[in-house]
C-alpha cells in the first residue's frame, strides 16, 4: 500500500523536478505571474428588486410584495441583512436595509506568489529610485520570506446609485410578529431607521492586498 | 471480445484459404465443364449446446460453460440460417448469410474453475450479412463486408438480477479489408510475425431501443462512426516472456474519418446529449490479453491519439455548445496501464477502511451474503456473480480545448496516475458500483489561452465555480447504485456514500504545485435520490438529498507539505430537493457597467457592450440548505455548518491540541418566513445561474507610475498565437472608440472567461455564530445570536483573464 503511494507522489513530482531545471531567458519571461486571474465587469445588487419582491409568485409574504425598478424607493426593494448581536431573543436587531446598487471595476487581480526580496526597511521617500543595489534593500522581504494571496486593487470602483440604510428593529424580518399562548399578537413589527445612505461616483483604490497564514502547524 | 472476433477470423481466414487452393486445382478442361454455376445454398438448422468451452494460456483457462445456441422463442429449438457462397468473375469468393431469430446463452464465464463467475449473458439476435474474399498478389487476402444485426438484446444477469440492452440495431460495412501474415514485432527484445490486419472506411451504426434495469429504461443509445483502421495480432502475452508464451499481444493505429455524420448519442425521454462530427487518431502499443490463475490480465504500454468533436448538443439541438478536442498520452511509466478482470465480487477489507465509510461498505455488499437457512448463512457468498477489476493507470499527459464561437481554452498538462479496485453487479433493479482503495493524484498545469502552442498561464482555479479542483492527491472508498428512471420518465438515478482520506486538493496552484493547498482533507459525501434526465432545454440533475462534511486540516499557503496554514476548516452540508441544470447557450448579448438592453443606449449609460455569441454554457444551480435534522434513513444527524480554527499547537506526545474555534451554526435557507414554524417552507433555496462564454477581455496595464494618468490596455500582436513578448499597451480610450481602428484594436484583446452571474435567496439565516474556547468545548460563546438575510438579487458581469 505504502509503496503505491510512494510510486503515486513519485509519479506527481516527477514533472516538478524536471521543470526545476534551469530556464533561458525567453523562457523564464513566459512563465512569469503562473496562477492568477485579473477580474473586471460589475456587481449590481437588487437593481430590479430582489425574489421576495416578485408579486406573481404567491409564496412571498404581502409585505414584500412590490413590482421593483430601477427608480422604486420601496425600501423592501432592496436586500436586507438582520443581526441580533444582543442576547437572544430579549434584544433586538442591528439592521443593514434597502442595499441597493451597482459597483464597476477594471483589474481587479488574484494572485499567490512568494515573497522573498524587496521591502526597503530603510525607506527613504526621496530616493525615488529604490536602488536594488543598497545594502538594505530586500532584507525585510528575506526576513519574510512566505507565500501570499495577492489581491491586487483595481484602480477606480465605480458606484452607481449604491445606497443602504442603517437602522434597529424588534424583530428579524419585517413579517415577524410575538403572540401569546392564546395566538394573539402581542408585538408587531417595527423599526427605527439610523441613517441612509446614497453614494455615486468613483473610488480609487490602488496597491495590493496581501494575505498569509501566520499559523502553526 | 476482440480475441474472440480475432479467433472467429483467424478461422474464417483458414477455410476461405483453403477453398482458395482447391479452386486452383482446376484446370482449364475442367473448368470449362462447370457451367451456369449459381453457387451453393446451404441451409443450416443448429441447437448447440457446449458444456465448456476453454481458452487455456499458459495453463491458465478461460472456461465459457452452458454455451447455447438456439431458437429465440424456444431454448429446445432449433436455430435456422441459410449461407449462399458463390465465386465471381474476379476469382472472389462471396458469402451472403441470413440469420433467423437466435439466441446465444451463456450460462457462466470462469477463470481456472472459479466459484464465482463473471455473470451470465444471453444474445438474441437476427443478421444478414455478405462477406466476399480473394487472394492477394502479395500474399495474403482482401475483400469488403456488410453486416446487419436487428431486433437483437443483449442482458447481463448477475445473481438472478438482469440489466439489458433492448432492440439493438447495428449496420457495419468494411470497403477493403485486407489479412496478410506478415506484421514484423520487436518491442520486447525479439522478433515476432504476427497477422496484419487492414480496414479502409469501417463504417459502423448502432442503436439500443433502451438500456434497461428492471424493465426501465436508463435511455437510448446511438452512434454512427467511420474509421480505418490497421491491427497487428501476435501471439505471445505479457507475462512472463520467454518463461510462459501464450497470450495474446495487439497494435493498433486507427484513425477517425472526418465526418460531420458522426456522432453518439443518449436519448432519454425523447430529449438528446449529443457529441458528434468527429475526427482524430488512436495508436495503441503492445495491448496485452493474458489468462492468470485468478484473472484475466489486459495491459497496453501505449495509448495515444487525438480527438475532436465539433459539435456537442445538450437537449437543445438549436444551441450549439461548442466544440472539444482532446490530445493524450497514457503510457507506462512509475505506475502502468493494467487492469486485472476477476469473476465474482472481490469484497474490500472493511477492517482497513476509515470509520467514516465502513458501515457503509458493509451495508452495500450486504446483499451478497448466504441467505438465511443455507448452509454458513450470513458468510460473504463466494459463488457471488459479478465483475471485479483491479487497475491501474498512468495518464502522462492531456490537453483538452474547448472552442467556443471559434475561441480556444487549452487546459493544458492534464496528469493522473492511480490504483483502484473496483466491483460491477446487477442488484435488485439496481446497477451496483463499488470502488474501495483507490489512490492517485491528478493535476492541471494551468491553461493556454488562443491556441495549443500559447504561453503556459495561471487561471484553472476558474474550474472551482463547477466544483473542479485544479490538482488533488487522493484516496476515495466510493459505492454508487445506480436504479434506472429519473425525475420523469426514463433516466437514471443514483445513491452513493464516498469518502476522501487524507486528501490534498490544490484550490490555485501554479504548474509547480506552488500556491493555496487543502490538506490532509477528509470529505465524506452522501447523495440519496440524485436523479439525472436530459430535458429539451438541458440536462437537469435533482438532488433529493446530500450531506457532506469537508474537514480541511490545513489551508496552506505555498507548498502542500510546508506552506504555513490559516487553520482547520470545516464545512458541514445538508440540502433536500436542490438541483443543478446544464443549459447550452452562454450569455448572449450583455451590458457591463450599466444597465441597457441596446448596445447604443449602453454606451450612453457608460457601459461596455458585449456580443459573446450563440456557444458557451449555462449552468443554474438552486442548492436548498435545511435545518439541522435527521436525515430521511436515519443514518445521520445532519446540518450547515461552517468552523474556522486555529491557534492549535501539538503537545510534547506529537498529538494535535485544539485551538480556538469560530462556528457558523445552522445555516439554512427559507422561502422568507423564517426557518421555523408551520409556514416554513424551503423551495426557493440558494440560486446561482452562471452563463460562460470564452470571450476578449479587457486587461488594464497596472502602471507603477501614478503621475500618468492615462488608462493603458494590453494587446496582442496576433492575437492567434499570442506569445507573452508580443504584448503591446494601447490607451484604452483608443481602443474604446467607436471607429474601424477601435474595432481592430478590440479584437486584439486577450481572451478569457465571461461569466455572467445571478445569484439570488429569499432568506439565508444563520442561527448563531459561535466562539469556542480550547478549555472550554462544551461551553460556546454566541457572538451573534442570529443572522438574518433576505431579499438578495445579486448579478455579476465578469470577465476572468488568465494572468500572464
Amino acid at each position: 500500500m505504502i509503496k503505491i503511494i510512494i510510486i503515486a507522489l513519485s509519479a506527481l513530482y516527477l514533472p516538478c523536478s524536471m521543470a526545476l531545471e534551469p530556464l533561458g531567458e525567453e523562457e523564464l519571461q513566459q512563465v512569469l505571474g503562473q496562477g492568477g486571474v485579473y477580474l473586471s465587469g460589475d456587481i449590481t445588487i437588487n437593481e430590479a428588486g430582489g425574489p421576495l419582491n416578485v408579486e406573481t409568485d404567491t409564496s412571498n409574504p404581502g409585505v414584500w410584495k412590490d413590482s421593483c425598478t430601477t427608480s422604486s424607493t420601496n425600501v423592501r426593494c432592496g436586500a436586507r441583512i438582520a443581526v441580533n448581536a444582543g442576547d437572544g431573543d430579549s434584544s433586538g436587531w442591528l439592521v443593514l436595509d434597502n442595499i441597493r446598487g451597482r459597483f464597476s471595476f477594471e483589474g481587479m487581480t488574484l494572485t499567490t506568489r512568494t515573497i522573498n526580496s524587496g521591502f526597503d526597511n530603510n525607506f527613504d521617500p526621496t530616493n525615488t529610485a529604490h536602488d536594488p543595489n543598497d545594502a538594505e534593500y530586500g532584507e525585510d522581504g528575506v526576513a519574510f520570506n512566505r507565500d501570499v494571496l495577492e489581491i491586487g486593487l483595481p484602480y477606480t470602483i465605480k458606484y452607481s446609485n449604491v445606497s443602504f440604510t442603517l437602522a434597529n428593529s424588534n424583530f428579524a424580518r419585517p413579517t415577524d410578529t410575538e403572540v401569546n399562548s392564546q395566538g394573539q399578537v402581542i408585538a408587531e413589527f417595527a423599526q427605527t431607521d439610523i441613517l441612509s445612505v446614497k453614494i455615486d461616483g468613483d473610488v480609487s483604490l490602488r496597491g495590493n492586498l496581501l494575505l498569509f497564514p501566520t499559523g502553526n502547524p | 471480445m476482440k480475441a474472440k472476433i480475432s479467433q472467429s477470423l483467424i478461422l474464417i481466414v483458414f477455410s476461405v484459404s483453403n477453398s482458395c487452393l482447391a479452386l486452383k486445382a482446376l484446370d482449364d478442361a475442367s473448368l470449362s465443364a462447370v457451367q451456369a454455376q449459381s453457387g451453393l445454398t446451404i441451409e443450416q438448422s443448429q441447437l448447440l449446446n457446449i458444456g465448456s468451452l476453454s481458452y487455456t494460456d499458459d495453463g491458465n483457462d478461460l472456461a465459457i460453460e452452458g454455451l447455447r445456441l438456439s431458437s429465440q422463442n424456444d431454448v429446445n429449438g432449433v436455430a435456422s440460417r441459410t449461407y449462399k457462397m458463390d465465386v465471381s468473375a474476379d476469382g472472389s469468393l462471396k458469402v451472403e448469410t441470413d440469420i433467423k431469430p437466435t439466441q446465444m446463452h451463456i450460462d457462466a464465464i470462469r477463470i481456472k474453475n472459479s466459484v464465482a463467475s463473471f455473470g451470465d449473458f444471453t444474445l438474441n439476435y437476427e443478421a444478414v450479412t455478405n462477406f466476399s474474399v480473394k487472394g492477394m498478389s502479395s500474399g495474403g487476402l482482401e475483400g469488403n463486408f456488410t453486416a446487419g444485426v436487428s431486433n437483437a438484446d443483449l442482458i447481463w444477469k448477475t445473481n438472478g438480477h438482469a440489466m439489458s440492452f433492448d432492440n439493438i440495431g447495428y449496420n457495419a460495412s468494411i470497403d477493403n479489408f485486407t489479412l496478410e501474415y506478415d506484421a514484423i514485432d520487436n518491442t520486447k527484445g525479439f522478433i515476432r510475425t504476427g497477422l496484419e490486419i487492414g480496414m479502409d472506411n469501417f463504417d459502423f451504426y448502432f442503436s439500443s431501443g433502451a438500456l434497461s434495469l428492471a424493465g426501465v429504461s436508463l435511455g437510448e443509445l446511438a452512434g454512427e462512426l467511420a474509421l480505418s483502421a490497421n491491427v497487428q495480432i501476435f501471439g505471445g502475452g505479457r507475462s512472463a516472456i520467454g518463461v510462459e508464451t501464450e497470450g495474446l499481444t495487439f497494435h493498433s493505429q486507427v484513425s477517425i474519418l472526418s465526418d460531420p455524420g458522426n456522432y453518439v448519442r443518449f436519448t432519454d425521454d425523447n430529449n438528446s446529449l449529443l457529441m458528434g462530427d468527429f475526427s482524430g487518431a488512436i495508436n495503441l502499443t503492445n495491448l496485452t490479453l493474458d489468462v492468470e490463475s485468478d484473472h484475466l490480465a489486459i495491459g497496453f504500454d501505449q495509448l495515444d491519439g487525438s480527438f475532436n468533436a465539433g459539435k456537442i448538443l445538450i437537449g437543445d439541438s438549436t444551441k450549439p455548445v461548442g466544440s472539444i478536442e482532446l490530445d493524450f498520452l497514457l503510457n507506462d511509466g512509475l505506475v502502468n496501464n493494467r487492469f486485472q478482470l476477476s469473476p465474482g465480487i472481490t469484497r474490500p477489507d472493511f477492517n482497513a477502511m476509515p470509520d467514516q465509510i465502513k458501515n457503509y461498505a458493509i451495508s452495500f455488499y450486504s446483499g451478497l451474503l448466504i441467505p438465511a437457512g443455507q448452509p454458513n448463512a450470513g458468510q460473504p457468498n463466494l459463488a457471488a456473480e459479478g465483475l471485479s477489476i483491479a487497475s491501474q493507470w498512468n495518464l502522462a499527459n492531456a490537453e483538452l480545448s474547448y472552442i467556443d464561437d471559434g475561441r480556444r481554452v487549452v487546459f493544458s498538462g492534464i496528469q493522473s496516475s492511480g490504483s483502484a479496485n473496483t466491483t460491477i453487479d446487477v442488484r435488485d433493479e439496481k446497477l451496483a458500483i463499488g470502488i474501495s482503495d483507490s489512490k492517485g493524484s491528478y493535476s492541471i498545469d494551468g491553461l493556454r489561452v488562443g491556441s495549443k502552442t500559447a504561453p503556459l498561464q495561471g487561471g484553472a482555479e476558474l474550474l472551482l465555480s463547477l466544483e473542479v479542483f485544479q490538482a488533488m492527491d487522493f484516496d476515495i472508498d466510493g459505492f454508487t447504485e445506480i436504479t434506472a428512471g429519473g425525475a420523469t420518465g426514463g433516466g437514471i438515478r443514483i445513491d452513493g456514500d464516498y469518502f476522501f482520506s487524507n486528501s490534498n486538493i490544490g484550490l490555485s496552484i501554479d504548474e509547480n504545485g506552488k500556491g493555496i493547498w487543502a490538506t490532509g482533507v477528509n470529505y465524506d459525501i452522501h447523495l440519496r435520490d440524485i436523479t439525472f434526465d436530459v430535458e429539451s432545454d438541458g440536462v437537469k440533475i435533482n438532488r433529493g438529498e446530500q450531506w457532506s462534511t469537508m474537514d480541511i486540516a490545513n489551508l496552506r499557503w505555498g507548498d502542500k507539505a510546508g506552506g504555513r496554514s490559516l487553520g482547520r476548516i470545516k464545512l458541514e452540508r445538508f440540502e433536500q430537493n436542490s438541483s443543478l441544470a446544464i443549459i447550452p447557450g452562454g450569455a448572449g448579448e450583455v451590458c457591463v457597467g450599466a444597465n441597457a438592453s441596446s448596445e447604443s443606449a449602453c454606451g450612453s449609460g457608460g457601459g461596455r457592450w458585449e456580443d459573446r455569441g450563440e456557444q458557451g454554457m449555462t449552468v443554474s444551480l438552486k442548492a436548498a440548505f435545511a435545518d439541522a435534522g435527521a436525515t430521511t434513513d436515519g443514518s445521520a444527524i445532519a446540518r450547515n455548518r461552517l468552523t474556522w480554527e486555529n491557534n492549535r499547537d501539538i503537545n510534547p506526545a506529537g498529538d494535535e491540541v485544539k485551538g480556538t474555534q469560530i462556528v457558523f451554526n445552522n445555516f439554512s435557507t427559507n422561502d422568507g418566513t423564517g426557518s421555523d414554524g408551520e409556514n416554513s417552507s424551503n423551495d426557493y433555496g440558494f440560486k446561482a445561474n452562471l452563463s460562460i462564454d470564452v470571450f476578449e477581455t479587457k486587461v488594464l496595464k497596472k502602471t507603477a507610475d501614478a503621475q500618468d494618468d492615462t488608462v493603458y490596455e494590453l494587446l496582442y500582436d496576433d492575437n492567434s498565437n499570442p506569445v507573452f513578448d508580443e504584448i503591446t499597451y494601447v490607451a484604452s480610450s483608443i481602443v474604446e472608440a467607436n471607429t474601424s481602428d477601435g474595432e481592430a484594436l478590440r479584437a486584439r484583446r486577450p481572451l478569457g472567461f465571461a461569466v455572467k452571474g445571478n445569484i439570488l435567496f429569499k432568506e439565508l439565516e444563520i442561527e448563531s455564530v459561535q466562539l469556542v474556547h480550547t478549555n472550554a468545548p462544551a461551553a460556546p460563546q454566541t457572538v451573534f445570536y442570529g443572522v438574518v438575510m433576505q431579499n438578495f438579487n445579486l448579478t455579476t458581469n465578469l470577465t476572468a483573464t488568465p494572468i500572464q
